[in-house]
């Protein structure tokens, strides 16, 4: 069963992400990505990570998606024109899919999946697992992380605010 | 109380707030900053920036002042986030110099523009005080977040003077590339840890493959595992992102171009400089194990980027886009001295040493830069200094000076940097690697002379017709620009002839 879940939930991922890149009509590409971040989340789910899957579906697909169709609504953009295929376009391509592929292909057959380490200890649930756990976490191991992140949020939103905001009045001319 | 809880209390008993004392004040000034804006009435805000500078000032006196520190070489602290080294100290204090003196720099430029004032300094002291954190890591969750909040921050300095077309161009240019970079260096991470796994020591403690003595361990105990080697060489590629190396330094005449001139020098040195400190350690002590596959990866790296950056910087007019060409030259020469390193310890003290003298002589050039930026920040052709030494004498000889020591001429701190780099090489054996880099410095010469010669010697112009305006004579220069450029300039000269106890504890590291 899980089998057939993970086939199912990888089929998604990728089959919606490819939707994103090739549709021309930014609300369906943003529709697209919906789907696509909701294939993640089942992903994280099936790996015991539901905490992980909650707040993607949450924060990802719930939150930011919305936005990008806000934002998508709003400015009203019309699907663009295809520009033709140059010819050093379609060889640059095809080079990058031969790397992707040779890429893809060593690492799958040089990749020692035995030993690939189960990140998760004996008798311990994943830190991502029980939110009591997570929080806990966050509270004491990692909690200048977390302040270095709020600091991160404050430098994000000042700067959101300088850089859209209309002038104010030149203070020298006063 | 369960055992649990206990743990608990004791992780967090293990946050030893006092070992980042200079964080937090630059985080408590930042914030300061903010509210003196809302408190303050209007006359009284022009002090602001001030504030800002002699603020930074006493926290990094206060630095140097317990620069032995009790927590150094004491074990990591914060639960091994951090790990506090005589290196990270001094790394630590470079950070601080460089932003007051972006600070300086910021208060001749801001003003020439319609943007606020406050909120400039305060993203600066944050960043900063990202980078300083940067400097101590010892985990990869703490390296990531201190390395996006220094990225976000940057990401809004250089879309900051948003009127002007090219600076918006460079914002956008910066926020995908970086992102790019992001993506990749969390990709090789998210690798390493699933390579390394996790394992609970004695006590029940978790270690995973986010802590660097963990990763070295697994490393050392697995020598030829593909998905650690991978993940390795994506590390790599996302920090060579930041130093501008060659395969990924795409972005850097662009965004150099476009950004303010104060933040183009924040990001030619500090930027720079938080690649350098997020390498030395990575390569030489997490990734040691794995230095058959770190050596040749740098070494082409290394190679490639000091020819790729002497030759394009060869041609170019505008002075941004031919300091941040001959930027991507320096970071090779650092790069050289990273790979010396992995035979001859004392390389990383040269590093360093060439990283306080790129200081020194950047912020020259960039203050000279900026002094002549004119209003819009966009006066930046090689003939815009035609007559700047007749006229303006003092900023000549500061120019003349900075781009000396860049150029690496033998009295000047830039010519001792590049020796002790060198020297480290030879000492290690990278001879093509050597002759590489003297033929880059040879190159260099070149343009860094034929911006003193626009400088300095008349050009031949087309007689000018009796009724074309003469240009506008030169804004004389702001006392505190001053005073800091003579400093800058002094400290190029004295570092030059005599190293002293600096060169010997770095030397000593």
């Amino acid at each position: 069963m899980p089998h057939v879940l993970f086939y199912f939930f990888s089929f998604l991922t990728v089959a919606t992400a490819v939707g994103v890149v090739v549709n021309k009509n930014a609300v369906n590409a943003a529709l697209c990505l919906l789907l696509s971040l909701v294939g993640v989340a089942g992903l994280f789910a099936l790996l015991d990570a539901y905490l992980l899957a909650a707040l993607l579906v949450l924060v990802y697909a719930g939150a930011v998606v919305a936005l990008f169709l806000f934002i998508v609504m709003l400015l009203d953009t019309q699907g663009g024109t295809r520009k033709p295929f140059k010819r050093l376009t379609a060889v640059a391509s095809t080079v990058g899919l031969a790397l992707l592929v040779t890429g893809l292909a060593t690492l799958v057959s040089r990749t020692q999946f035995a030993t690939v380490a189960v990140p998760t200890a004996a008798g311990q649930a994943p830190v991502g697992a029980v939110l009591k756990h997570y929080a806990e976490m966050l509270f004491t191991t990692y909690l200048l992380p977390v302040q270095v992140v709020g600091f991160l949020l404050l430098i994000a939103m000042l700067g959101v605010i300088v850089l859209s905001r209309k002038h104010a009045v030149p203070e020298e001319t006063k | 109380m369960s055992t649990a809880s206990l743990q608990l209390i004791e992780a967090a008993g293990r946050n030893q707030w006092l070992a980042i004392a200079p964080e937090l004040m630059l985080a408590l000034i930042a914030l300061m900053l903010l509210a003196l804006e809302l408190i303050l009435p209007k006359e009284q805000r022009a002090f602001i920036p001030g504030i800002a500078i002699v603020s930074q000032v006493a926290v990094l006196i206060g630095l140097i002042i317990n620069f032995n520190s009790p927590y150094i070489n004491a074990g990591p602290t914060f639960n091994g986030l951090l790990l506090h080294t005589a290196g990270g100290q001094f790394l630590r204090a470079f950070f601080l110099l460089a932003s007051i003196l972006v600070c300086v720099l910021a208060t001749v430029s801001l003003p020439r523009q319609r943007m606020p004032h406050v909120e400039f300094y305060h993203i600066i002291l944050v960043v900063t005080a990202g980078m300083m954190l940067l400097a101590q890591a010892n985990h990869f969750v703490m390296l990531f977040v201190a390395l996006e909040t220094v990225t976000v921050g940057l990401y809004i300095l250089v879309s900051y003077y948003r009127d002007n077309p090219l600076t918006l161009e460079a914002g956008l240019k910066y926020l995908i590339m970086g992102a790019l970079s992001s993506g990749i260096l969390l990709f090789g991470i998210t690798l390493l840890y699933g390579a390394a796994g996790a394992s609970p020591d004695a006590d029940g403690v978790l270690h995973t493959g986010f802590e660097y003595q963990t990763l070295t361990r697994f490393l050392a105990s697995h020598p030829n595992n593909f998905l650690a080697s991978a993940g390795i060489v994506l590390v790599l590629s996302g920090v060579a992102f930041k130093i501008g190396a060659f395969p990924f330094q795409i972005w850097v005449p662009d965004v150099y171009q476009g950004a303010p001139t104060p933040v183009t020098a924040f990001l030619a040195v500090s930027s720079k400089a938080v690649g350098f400190a997020v390498l030395i350690p990575l390569c030489l002590e997490v990734f040691r194990p794995y230095a058959s596959l770190v050596v040749p990866v740098l070494s082409v790296m290394a190679g490639a980027t000091i020819l790729f950056g002497n030759l394009a910087a060869l041609t170019q007019n505008n002075v941004k886009r031919l300091i941040a060409l001959s930027g991507v030259a320096h970071a090779g020469y650092l790069l050289l001295g990273v790979i010396a390193a992995f035979q001859e310890p004392q390389a990383v003290g040269a590093v360093y040493f060439y990283l306080f003298a790129y200081l020194l002589a950047s912020f020259a050039v960039f203050g000279v830069m900026t002094q002549l930026g004119g209003a819009d920040d966009t006066k930046q052709e090689l003939d815009q200094y035609a007559e700047l030494a007749r006229e303006r004498p003092f900023l000549g000889a500061v120019l003349a000076i900075g781009l000396g020591s860049l150029a690496g001429i033998p009295p000047l701190a830039g010519f001792m940097g590049k020796l002790l780099i060198f020297v480290s090489a030879f000492k290690a054996g990278l001879y093509p690697l050597l002759l590489i880099a003297i033929t880059g410095v040879v190159i260099s010469i070149y343009y860094y002379f034929g911006w003193i010669k626009a400088a300095f010697f008349p050009a031949w112009r087309l007689p000018s017709a009796e009724g074309a305006p003469a240009p506008a004579p030169r804004a004389p220069v702001h006392r505190g620009l001053g005073l800091a450029l003579g400093l800058l300039a002094l400290g190029s000269v004295v570092l030059g002839f005599y190293q002293g106890e600096l060169g010997r504890w770095l030397l000593g590291l």
